[in-house]
């Protein structure tokens, strides 16, 4: 017992050590004066299987052949900016568009991130419905098709509306927009995740039920399963500023990476390996379906693309590290 | 798990004659269907009339304004985050001082190195707690190296060193001052009951408002919310101290501080450590919920799992919490009944903390030259598999089956009585829960629900919150039907209890999140993974409560009923329950709280209501959404604690 005070009692003084050592060194705290290990790199993990791949590879990078240790914390998309602006996350690996978000904290707003340019992703966001549908329904694939056939997306849930099966919350979304602007009978039943999404998706296509879900590309999934991606209207600059009313289908996005501002200025080996760090869809894909498909551990995935990949990650290297 | 820790009184059995319980519960059951019975035909006869607009849902204009209004405070935060005095001399400090907290502690359990840790757990345990805990801190960190989570597990520990200390820090002198002060007991009580009420999944967004997201915010939330059973037992044990000795102390013409550093404080130490001991408990349960806000560590691992639908990982991770909430209780445990302490004469003490100390360090030099570090990952057992196809199977086995069952209870049982609360003009509902309230609880909570189902519609969440009501009250029926059942089985039958109580020990420890995953792929996405959940989460502490109010009964009742020839039917229906009674309705309102703060949960998993509000206030930053859905169910929580509470005495 004395000796557990006792240990209380060191605790109490550390702390209070420390606290008083913060609040003397600047009277005025920010946010990102937060304790950080210099080589410690905080990277933000979003919830999809993409994501993951790019992340995972980079930690691997950065851990095994740079010698910098990883935190990836998993948030949603909006928190990881939130996140990056506080000073508590250093790196977005692939982000979204987002443009609202990079006016408030870019550096015409906060001036806590920066954005770190194109990482080679390219993608699209869509309406989805499996192939078996589309032979059946020709036109289902339309915009006139969906609204024509919603009662056949009825489910226990949605009642006697259609059912769009929408991913996680924290997903990019225009949905509830094209809803009300096209009209459609529908009702957006989140699934909560992804991964339980695709779960769902994949139990229907199993049983050739009918589903109507939200999805995209770059998608492992897309290869295994047969998906027809519903058309609307194409993307024109500025047809979804109003998210209630969105008379258009979803942009191309070109996914390029978010810096925290202070992570560049200090411009670290690990910042210059993160701004060097550039590939393809086609180069996600191999980890995303080892991780997704073949249910490897993600780090594992990771670690066997970096084995048989080294010429691809070793340009990436900044000076200094190529030849070890 | 907010109102498990209660120190309510109302377990006392035999404190209600049969007679008269009999007679009150008969009438207010017949009084409650009557009110059902209104509400259902006020549904049809709105229904019939076409449903005009006086008779809707709770109109939106006012939650409207008040969301616009959060979310314009949102923006302002966020804009003057490092600008506004406010923040740069207060909430940072904390934020900034707390996340700095994490960080070097968990860089001081690196510093140590696997081998250190461990040398420094096992000293400590066997030193405070004898050697059979000292075993069970080996085990643990067995398995947090052997699930590969060293590194994660860390990070937890040092999250909950940090929110537990800083729980102390205010909750001790808290406590203390409301043992001393009566005025102030009775100012800080209302505080505790309603902290207590409130679903862990609602205390995450206004922190977040203040503290941003990750390891700051979330050291926050969980001090916060392991603050109140230090803070009540804390009190009540200073008031327990016995007047004599108090008495004594004044005559001797001590000052107050001596009468509490020497009096006060020393006879009301073990009962303090059992304070200590419930706020390290639910430091760990919040720990895990809060990495839906950022914290890393061992949630995170768990809430990655919950992601991705990997049980086999979820378990792994779920398993070295588990070990970690069981040493944690132990070792506290033991502190406060100071049974198992070795008995070391005053003379050793000194020199042997020291040679512990020489020993730890000794080890960590040695794993410093080694160059260990975390424990390798690659030197751990893959329990994930295994798990996996175990899961599996039972899936390809029952799935048909649970997946009809679920679309059986949502077309029939679930949707009809969303559609019921939804549909009926909201002042019938309001008016309905207000005459709930006057029923089983009397006038005062009467006017307590008619005030929340208000404040919920002012909210501007009126249909979510009825959706999340129906689910609730769904799940409650459940779990208590079959609480009660398995209950009365368990308190028959000793080789059954023997078998069910580990079981119920390690349910109620584990993560609430690990039930959400096994739930999806049984029953799919929605709202009956959500029930399922909810109902494995609540149904131990009910099975426990009734068992014990069951056994607790006295003999002498007993042997009479059986003498007088009553079979056991009737020795359960007209003896044993209506004396248990005390322990019955605290199963109630223990499992109806439960499943509220489980059921918000669900939203992970596709449920959608309030929970799926707070979800979405998160992750889309629409805070004024995801504020008023959290204010919203607790006002939820409110309404169905004091109408479950009834007319018990008011608490000690």
């Amino acid at each position: 017992m004395p000796r557990f005070l006792r240990r209380k009692g060191v605790l109490l003084r550390v702390v209070v050590a420390v606290l008083a050592m913060v609040m003397v060194s600047s009277c005025a705290v920010r946010t990102d004066q937060i304790a950080r290990d210099p080589g410690v790199v905080r990277m933000a993990l979003n919830g999809w299987v993409g994501y993951e791949a790019s992340a995972e590879v980079l930690a691997t990078i950065l851990r095994d052949e740079m010698g910098y240790e990883v935190q990836l914390v998993r948030t949603d998309e909006q928190p990881s900016w939130q996140a990056l602006d506080q000073g508590v996350l250093d790196v977005i690996v692939e982000n979204w568009g987002h443009e609202d978000l990079f006016e408030l904290y870019g550096p015409d707003g906060n001036d806590t991130v920066v954005d770190g340019g194109p990482n080679g992703n390219v993608g699209g966001i869509g309406w989805y419905v499996p192939a078996y549908m589309v032979d059946e329904y020709p036109d289902l694939p339309t915009m006139e098709g969906i609204k024509e056939h919603a009662d056949l997306f009825r489910t226990a849930e949605t009642g006697d509306k259609g059912e769009f099966l929408g991913g996680a919350p924290g997903f990019v979304t225009q949905d509830q927009g094209m809803i009300n602007a096209f009209d459609l009978n529908l009702e957006i039943v989140f699934a909560g995740s992804e991964a339980a999404q695709i779960t769902e998706v994949r139990r229907r296509y199993a049983n050739e039920e009918p589903v109507l879900f939200y999805f995209y590309d770059p998608q492992w999934l897309q290869e295994e399963l047969d998906f027809v991606r519903v058309e609307f209207p194409a993307y024109k600059p500025g047809c979804d500023a109003d998210p209630e009313w969105v008379p258009c289908d979803y942009p191309q996005y070109h996914m390029n990476k978010i810096f925290r501002t202070g992570f560049v200025e200090e411009d670290g080996d690990s910042y210059q390996f993160l701004d060097n760090w550039h590939w393809t869809n086609e180069q996600q894909n191999e980890v995303a379906r080892m991780i997704a498909d073949e249910g490897i551990d993600a780090s594992d995935a990771a670690r066997i693309w970096v084995d048989e990949n080294p010429d691809v990650w070793r340009e990436w290297l900044p000076e200094g590290y190529e030849n070890r | 798990m907010a109102t498990v820790t209660e120190p309510t009184g109302s377990t006392a059995v035999g404190t209600a004659t049969s007679g008269r319980t009999g007679g009150w519960l008969r009438s207010s059951a017949a009084q409650a269907l009557l009110v059902f019975v209104v509400l259902v035909a006020g549904y049809w006869v709105t229904r019939l009339m076409g449903e005009p607009s006086w008779a809707g849902g709770f109109p939106t204009g006012p939650g409207d304004r008040f969301m616009a209004w959060l979310d314009q405070v949102y923006a302002w935060i966020v804009a003057n985050r490092n600008d506004s005095p406010l923040f740069l001399y207060f909430f940072n400090y904390i934020s900034v001082g707390l996340g700095s907290a994490v960080v070097l502690i968990n860089q001081a359990l690196d510093f140590l190195t696997w081998a250190g840790v461990t040398a420094l757990g096992l000293f400590t345990a066997w030193r405070v707690a004898g050697w059979r805990v000292a075993l069970l801190v080996l085990a643990t960190f067995a398995v947090f190296a052997l699930t590969g989570l060293w590194t994660e597990s860390m990070t937890t520990l040092a999250l909950i060193i940090t929110s537990v200390f800083i729980a102390l820090l205010f909750g001790l002198p808290l406590g203390i001052l409301a043992g001393r002060s009566e005025m102030f007991y009775r100012g800080l009580r209302p505080v505790l009951d309603f902290m207590q009420i409130m679903p862990a999944f609602a205390y995450l967004l206004p922190f977040v408002l203040l503290f941003g997201i990750g390891n700051p915010a979330a050291a926050v939330v969980t001090a916060v919310y392991a603050l109140p059973p230090v803070v009540r037992i804390t009190a009540l044990a200073i008031r327990e101290v016995p007047q004599g000795a108090i008495e004594a102390t004044t005559s001797l013409g001590s000052t107050p501080w001596q009468m509490l550093t020497k009096v006060q404080l020393p006879m009301a130490k073990r009962t303090i450590l059992l304070g200590v001991n419930q706020t390290i408990m639910l430091a760990v349960s919040m720990v895990v919920i809060a990495s839906v806000i950022g914290a890393g560590g061992l949630g995170d691992a768990i809430y990655q799992a919950l992601a991705k639908v990997n049980v086999g990982q979820a378990f792994q991770a779920g398993l070295a919490i588990v070990m970690l909430a069981i040493a944690m209780d132990r070792v506290t445990g033991a502190v406060g009944h100071g049974t198992r302490t070795p008995n070391i004469p005053e003379r050793y003490r000194m020199p042997l903390s020291a040679a512990g100390l020489a020993v730890i360090i000794l080890v960590t030099a040695i794993g410093r030259l080694f160059g260990l570090g975390a424990w390798p990952r690659d030197l751990s057992i893959d329990i994930a598999t295994p798990v996996n196809i175990a899961y599996e199977w039972v899936q390809s086995v029952i799935g048909a089956y649970t997946a009809a069952l679920a679309t059986w209870t949502l077309n029939w049982i679930l949707s009809p009585l969303d559609l019921l609360l939804s549909g009926s003009p909201w002042w019938l509902v309001v008016i309905a829960a207000t005459a709930l309230g006057w029923i089983f609880a009397g006038v005062r909570v009467a006017i307590v629900s008619a005030v929340s189902f208000l404040v919920i519609g002012l909210l501007g969440v009126w249909d979510n919150a009825m959706d999340t009501l129906s689910q609730v009250l769904v799940a409650s029926l459940v779990t208590i039907a079959l609480g009660v059942v398995i209950g009365v089985l368990m308190s028959r039958n000793d080789v059954l209890a023997a078998i069910l109580r580990p079981v119920l020990d390690a349910m109620q420890t584990l993560p609430p999140f690990v039930y959400l995953i096994p739930a999806v792929a049984l029953f799919g996405i929605g709202r009956i993974p959500a029930l399922v959940a909810a109902l494995i989460f609540a149904l131990p502490p009910v099975i426990r409560l009734v068992n014990d109010g069951i056994r607790g009964v006295a003999t002498g009742s007993v042997e009479a009923a059986v003498s007088q020839g009553s079979t056991k039917w009737q020795l359960l229906t007209k003896v044993e329950l209506p004396m248990a009674r005390g322990s019955l309705l605290l199963a109630v309102n223990q499992g109806i709280i439960l499943v509220l703060s489980m059921v918000v949960m669900g939203a992970l998993v596709g449920a959608g209501a309030l929970g799926n509000d707070v979800v979405v206030g998160l992750a889309q930053n629409q805070l004024g959404l995801g504020l008023a859905a959290g204010l919203a169910i607790v006002c939820l929580g409110l309404f169905l604690d004091r109408v479950t509470q009834g007319r018990r005495a008011p608490r000690a």
